[in-house]
């Protein structure tokens, strides 16, 4: 599990690279992208959480953290977000659906995009849901310049 | 002396002096008007260009359109600018500003779907927090939105690489083991090479991405042949990572919670698009596979 959240880490601060962040907040990204992944294979591994609901309380740890990221270093949480929330990404899902769709399994392959669309929803559920949450709240530990 | 003047005149000529000399003084109202308003009114034209171009440089760099419309309106509102309006839709701003002596401030700018370049988002944000504690004057405002322009970005090989970490990351993420990853950071190269390339041609978003999906699961599956990597479906997921659009999606269902839904609605289709057309190229080549060696992977 310690390999895997390194290995979400690593995957984050190169997409980060990617969407060109600015270097300063690479660490933070690869945080917030290793938090979430570490979150959710405790959630889906030790609890009896399904990966959709694995996948809304992942998304919601990494949403707080961008947001507070975002107030902490003054710059906008999608920074963070779109980064962090790399790891949850149901890519997977959807490979499956493809691979079982042109191998003819339609059941599996219904099955997975299911599962795909589900875990897109729990993630549209977790943003919209934090994103409620008044700027106030973030605001107390703010950083002075 | 002057009345006796007008009386001695006959009714036209005294109804044209007085009306010149109505003239006259209208003319002179308003040039006091225009002097004390013109250099103002013409800044605000220079305000509303500002402001138009922070929101193009937001909008076009992957920022939410709350944040467009924020940043704008900041901006206006810190140079003095009041009856302006924006409408901000995900591929364009349309401006109108107040009356000024040339007359109203009108403009329209298209903003095609660009990449998302996340360090312009935050210096704009940060310049737009800057105006507003007063450090920039009008002028100042427009040559640091000109130096964010044309920030550099990240050179290619750096890109490549990091689109091949990033790749080996998600393939060992999603259960592969480290050859897996050392297969998928190849591809994950390779795949950013071409999406590099082929960016300098005028492609549809369709073609491209399907490309690319196909691209990468022949490498894949090339590099599974030749004995490197054990789990084909782990490299490939991995590898397709560089190629998920996470700035649309992330941006979209904002832009919908947000109340703005025709943005939203467009970013999330580019999206499942993308999606999509990177299954179907996964899918594509599969079938040439199992068309042309038999037998199906696995």
């Amino acid at each position: 599990m310690m390999g895997q959240t390194a290995a979400a880490f690593l995957g984050t601060v190169a997409f980060s690279v990617l969407y060109g962040v600015p270097r300063q907040y690479y660490v933070y990204c690869g945080l917030v992208g290793g938090a979430g992944w570490l979150f959710y294979s405790v959630l889906t591994g030790c609890t009896p959480c399904t990966v959709t609901e694995a996948t809304f309380f992942a998304t919601f740890l990494v949403v707080l953290l961008s947001r507070f990221l975002a107030v902490w270093e003054r710059c906008p949480a999608t920074v963070f977000l779109t980064t962090g929330i790399f790891p949850l990404v149901p890519g997977a899902g959807i490979y499956w659906t493809a691979y079982y769709l042109v191998t003819d399994r339609p059941a599996e392959a219904a099955d997975n995009g299911f599962a795909a669309i589900k875990a897109a929803f729990a993630i549209v559920l977790g943003i919209v849901l934090v994103f409620e949450v008044p700027d106030r709240f973030f605001r107390t530990k703010r950083k002075h310049r | 002396m002057k009345v006796k003047d007008f009386h001695s005149m006959d009714g036209h000529a005294a109804r044209e002096s007085g009306r010149l000399s109505m003239m006259g003084v209208y003319r002179e109202i308003r040039e006091k008007d225009v002097m004390s308003e013109t250099k103002p009114k013409q800044d605000d034209n220079k305000v509303l260009e500002a402001a138009m171009e922070a929101g193009h440089i937001l909008l076009e760099n992957g920022a939410e359109i709350s944040r467009v419309e924020e940043t704008m309106e900041r901006i206006c509102r810190h140079f003095g600018v009041e009856s302006e309006s924006f409408f901000v839709l995900s591929n364009g701003i349309f401006t109108t500003g107040s009356q000024s002596p040339g007359g109203q401030f009108a403009k329209v700018l298209h903003i095609p779907v660009k990449g998302a370049r996340l360090d312009r988002v935050v210096a704009v944000n940060q310049l737009s927090r800057e105006v507003e504690e007063g450090r920039y004057s009008i002028e100042q405002t427009r040559q640091r939105l000109e130096q964010i322009r044309r920030m550099p970005g990240k050179s290619f090989r750096i890109q490549v690489l990091s689109s091949g970490a990033g790749s080996a990351g998600f393939c060992y993420l999603l259960g592969g083991s480290l050859t897996d990853s050392a297969a998928a950071f190849v591809s994950g190269v390779l795949l950013y090479i071409y999406v590099l390339s082929i960016s300098r041609f005028h492609i549809s978003k369709i073609t491209k991405n399907i490309c690319g999906g196909a691209w990468v699961t022949c490498i894949c599956i090339l590099s599974y042949r030749l004995g490197m990597g054990e789990n084909l479906s782990q490299m490939i997921m991995g590898s397709i990572m560089p190629l998920v659009p996470g700035v649309p999606f992330t941006n979209g269902i904002r832009d919908i919670a947000d109340g703005d839904y025709i943005s939203g609605a467009v970013r999330l289709l580019d999206a499942i698009l993308v999606f999509l057309c990177v299954a179907i190229g996964v899918g594509v080549m599969f079938i040439i596979y199992h068309r042309v060696f038999g037998g199906i992977l696995l």
